[in-house]
């Protein structure tokens, strides 16, 4: 049984809890895995091959620490342009029609809005 | 003495700093893909995000540059142009803007064909309480209207839509009447296996512009196995149909749809050469519902997703052999998906959409006026489950319906932005989310990605895809832009062969 059992360490240092949840999340399909701290800032992972699946454990244990590093990697990524991300959405669909409610500010001008074909258009949110 | 230019350092100032702009990837054989919120990519040597993360790249090489273009990064020079970025990703969600625009009517449960896989229940052609009323049609019609949509597209189904004819004539001068009130742009299709179809009944879609939807699953053998009926004619009849209906109301009016049964599945050119014989120029590779009969008979007709993938892939294969000869015939899922991909635009089809297509951009209106999220969600109903139930067409408005507890539930589950496995994913821009089918596969309308049918599927097309795209074949890319273009590929006009 114990062949069949693949150990890795995680050192969060490197690879936060989130990000080797994430990792597991996609291995779940096939193997069991067991998530233990050791109380020092490591985890260790125990993965249980499922029924049917007939991997080398090297691969395994290569491939799941891979993809912790590329779940890590996002993680960056994600930090860094979380602000920029939020902007980019606000404006995005600010004028797209489909807000909540109806944003304060003024919303047009009487010389456009005296038009029959006139445009309206969001001129100040403050 | 040599005269040579400035170097290009002396026109455009190295940046002193760049910012990282949102993105996802994956490894992608060998190399990196990149792709950012409003769905643009780029392939790049293995490396390129740890070093973008870390911010150790050069910002003379190429690679900045092409990172800059693609809207990756940003500096100095390229700020003002976030604001193009943010339009492309309002561009690529104008489906959210639009209310819903597709409108299923179901006219009648009643069909002559038992077919294993049918979503709904068979009753037989006699029993005239599964017909809709006048009452419920002209309800239905009304909150059709309601939906803020410009564009409406009222699609007439069954069971066997064309044996409620006198219903479908109640239906379309009611509807064409309230849009023309409301200065809707209205285009009506009747779902049909054509088995019982007559020249007045075509000679009436001609008049009123009806276009035709229609089965075939393949050569006779596959589609009257698929398509059981009295006679085992149901092919014969198909055929016989569409030509009628192409004489009648006109060829590029008539449409057809095929199934993926476990039969079809050994005979991906088979299938496809029956379309080209038949000339059609489009085809659909899609994957049986796990919904209604599907699920009950699931031994008899059902197969693992591998299965389809492979089916999938030979027929893609065969389809790009066709066009090469010089026929045009698209794959319909691959079209929508490379559109998505290659183009800045979105599509309106329903299943790859985030916030999921349910509802937002299709309503079902069952015979008896329960109102429905979406065409599998009635066929859930059918086995008695109704979960995705979102009231009933004679005590409900558009706000009551969109504001039930079944819709509330549904839309929880319906952004792929943050779903569990989705919200990392490279492919997150190309693809959706169907709290349905996961619903309907897994017990849970969130679902578990790695082991979804869904995810397995679109996961693997879009690679597939994206491999095409990699290799950059001329020849290949010019047929993809026929497809998404609608005009024949340049490689293949006779001065170019």
């Amino acid at each position: 049984m114990q062949d069949s059992l693949s150990t890795v360490r995680i050192d969060h240092r490197l690879v936060s809890v989130e990000a080797l949840l994430k990792t597991c999340y996609w291995f779940s399909r096939d193997f069991l895995c067991d998530v233990q701290e050791d109380g020092a800032g490591f985890s260790i992972v125990h993965l249980t091959p499922k029924s049917g699946v007939d991997e080398p454990m090297p691969h395994t244990r290569e491939r799941f620490l891979a993809d912790a590093m590329d779940f890590s990697l996002r993680e960056v990524i994600a930090n860094k342009t979380e602000n920029v991300r939020e902007l980019l959405l606000a404006k995005a669909f600010s004028e797209s029609g489909i807000l909540e409610e109806d944003p304060t500010g003024i919303f047009g001008d009487q010389i456009e809005e005296s038009k029959p074909d006139g445009m309206f258009k969001i001129l100040s949110n403050s | 003495m040599a005269r040579c230019f400035y170097p290009l350092e002396k026109f455009s100032q190295t940046p002193s700093h760049f910012s990282l702009l949102p993105f996802r990837f994956t490894r992608f054989q060998n190399q990196e893909l990149l792709v950012n919120e409003a769905g643009e990519f780029l392939f790049t040597p293995s490396g390129t995000v740890q070093a973008l993360a870390t911010g150790n790249l050069n910002t003379l090489s190429d690679l900045y540059k092409d990172l800059k273009a693609k809207q990756f990064l940003f500096d100095n020079s390229t700020s003002p142009l976030l604001d193009i970025l943010a339009t492309k990703i309002r561009a690529k969600n104008d489906h959210l803007t639009r209310g819903t625009k597709l409108h299923i009517f179901v006219v009648t449960l009643r069909c002559e064909h038992s077919c294993h896989y049918c979503q709904v229940s068979r009753q037989t052609a006699a029993k005239g309480e599964f017909d809709m009323s006048r009452v419920t049609a002209d309800r239905s019609i009304s909150l059709m209207m309601d939906s803020p949509s410009p564009h409406i597209t009222m699609e007439l189904q069954g069971g066997e839509p064309l044996l409620a004819f006198e219903m479908i004539q109640y239906l379309i001068p009611r509807a064409k009447e309230q849009a023309k009130q409301r200065g809707k742009v209205l285009e009506i299709v009747v779902t049909t296996n054509l088995a019982c179809a007559t020249d007045e009944m075509y000679q009436y879609f001609k008049e009123e512009g009806v276009k035709i939807s229609t089965s075939l699953d393949g050569p006779a053998e596959i589609h009257n196995k698929n398509r059981p009926r009295p006679g085992n004619d149901s092919y014969e009849r198909a055929i016989e149909g569409i030509e009628r209906a192409r004489a009648i109301v006109g060829r590029e009016n008539v449409a057809a749809l095929m199934t993926t049964t476990a039969t079809s599945l050994d005979h991906p050119i088979e299938i496809i050469d029956e379309y080209v014989n038949r000339n059609f120029h489009s085809i659909f590779l899609r994957p049986i519902s796990p919904y209604g009969f599907a699920v009950k008979s699931k031994n008899r007709i059902g197969y693992e997703m591998e299965r389809f993938l492979a089916f999938y892939k030979s027929g893609l294969e065969h389809i790009l052999e066709i066009n090469r000869s010089g026929y045009r015939l698209s794959e319909v899922y691959s079209q929508i998906l490379l559109q998505k991909i290659l183009t800045p635009q979105g599509t309106g089809y329903v299943d790859l959409q985030s916030p999921a297509g349910a509802a937002w951009n299709v309503l079902v209106y069952n015979y008896d006026g329960d109102v429905f999220a979406s065409d599998e969600s009635r066929m859930l109903a059918e086995m008695h489950d109704w979960t995705f139930r979102l009231g009933n067409v004679h005590k409900d408005t558009r706000r009551s319906l969109f504001t039930s507890e079944a819709a509330i539930q549904m839309f929880e589950a319906s952004c792929n932005q943050s779903l569990a496995g989705c919200s990392d994913c490279a492919f997150q821009s190309f693809c959706g989310a169907d709290p349905i089918y996961h619903y309907a596969t897994q017990g849970d309308m969130y679902g578990h990605r790695p082991t979804s049918g869904f995810c397995e599927r679109n996961m693997e097309v879009i690679k597939h895809l994206f491999s095409y795209i990699r290799d950059d074949d001329p020849g290949i890319m010019a047929i993809f832009w026929s497809w998404i273009n609608g005009r024949p590929a340049f490689a293949l006009e006779p001065s170019c062969a």
